[in-house]
């Protein structure tokens, strides 16, 4: 009975009225229905891709060229001979991405994105560090760690810039693609684009965060929340890339 | 500031930082297990297949959540008001894949 009580007596501090039930400030909380808002835009995207793709059949296995493999000048010449890329059937993820700099002429799917995939998990984990230092107030430290994310999202917006290169290189476009549907490149540069965008959007905010942890706006404030709030917001960034990688490199 | 006060004030730094890193240690695991699992199955084909990755992207989806984002520390009201509404997108996958069949016959 006096568990009840204290249940009932707990219920009313927490939604009685004159302070936050989810015991975060304003800004992080609307953070956060921010990022859900932003995580509907990106999963309609995604979405999209699944359903166009499932309403193209998929081309035959690629029996032809094997990983490591080298590949011919005329590659995709070669595929289309192969019937491997028409604009029927949707192209092997493996066929169309498969370059990696400095290495011309291997063919090696999946490689330069796994490494895409590591720089940002990599750039995550000093963001978290960084969040860390805050609550110790250790001013240092958060500027350092900072510096490392910002370097981690341009190192993976140079990654970027450098695929999308290749691509439109090789002949695709919004309007066209030698690989397959007109839909494949149009889906793999909005939506890449699109989260392409959000990271340089990061790049921004952490620049900023940063400028201001030095010159120590938040020592004088006492607290490193904002640290937190675009730490939420780096996050996020690499949580749809996760799906990002999952649904254009690996299905 | 009283009404802002964290969960996580509880753990030392060394835990947090122990904390973060097996988190990356996690996440880079399931990135490999990714990697191995794509070449593994290359020539091979199925809804399986992309439902196992889909599924593979949702646990390090929970990672990244629950100890980047700090969820696990915050109130279960805050993670509800997030996951709960986000629940959503699965009608729309469902909606979707109905109708994608029927454009998939059409085509």
């Amino acid at each position: 009975m006096a568990n009840t009580t204290t249940l009932e007596a707990e219920k009313k501090i927490t939604w009685g009225g004159g302070k936050s039930p989810f015991t975060v400030s304003y800004g992080k909380l609307m953070m956060w229905i921010f990022l859900l808002s932003d995580a509907f835009s990106f999963s309609s995207l995604l979405v999209t891709y699944g359903f166009i793709r499932f309403t193209f059949p998929a081309s035959g296995a690629n029996e032809i060229v094997k990983p490591l493999s080298h590949t011919a000048e005329n590659f995709v010449e070669a595929m289309r001979e192969a019937h491997l890329f028409s604009p029927e059937h949707w192209p092997l993820p493996e066929l169309v991405f498969n370059h990696f700099p400095f290495l011309h002429g291997l063919h090696l799917p999946l490689f330069f994105v796994s490494l895409m995939t590591f720089v940002l998990i990599f750039s995550s984990v000093t963001m978290v560090l960084a969040v860390e230092a805050g609550h110790r107030n250790a001013k240092k430290e958060v500027a350092f760690y900072m510096l490392l994310t910002i370097f981690g999202g341009l190192a993976f917006l140079g990654c970027q810039a450098w695929e999308w290169t290749q691509f439109i290189t090789e002949g695709a476009s919004l309007h066209g693609n030698p690989f397959g549907p007109t839909a494949f490149a149009a889906l793999f540069f909005i939506v890449t684009g699109f989260h392409g965008f959000h990271v340089f959007s990061g790049v921004v905010l952490n620049f900023i965060i940063y400028v201001n942890v030095l010159d120590g706006t938040y020592e004088r404030r006492g607290h490193y929340e904002m640290v937190e709030k675009v730490g939420l917001y780096w996050h996020f960034v690499d949580l749809v890339w996760v799906f990002v990688f999952t649904f254009f490199y690996l299905i | 500031m009283e009404h802002t006060e964290h969960l996580e004030h509880t753990e030392s730094p060394a835990d947090i930082k122990k904390q973060i890193w097996r988190t990356f240690w996690i996440l880079s695991f399931l990135t490999v297990i990714d990697i191995v699992l794509y070449f593994a199955l290359l020539s091979y084909h199925s809804m399986w297949k992309n439902t196992l990755f889909i599924l593979l992207g949702v646990v390090k989806a929970f990672y990244i959540v629950a100890v980047f984002m700090h969820m696990k520390f915050e109130r279960k009201a805050l993670a509800g008001i997030i996951i709960l509404p986000f629940m959503l997108v699965l009608v729309l996958i469902w909606l979707v894949l109905i109708e994608g069949g029927y454009t998939f016959d059409l085509r």
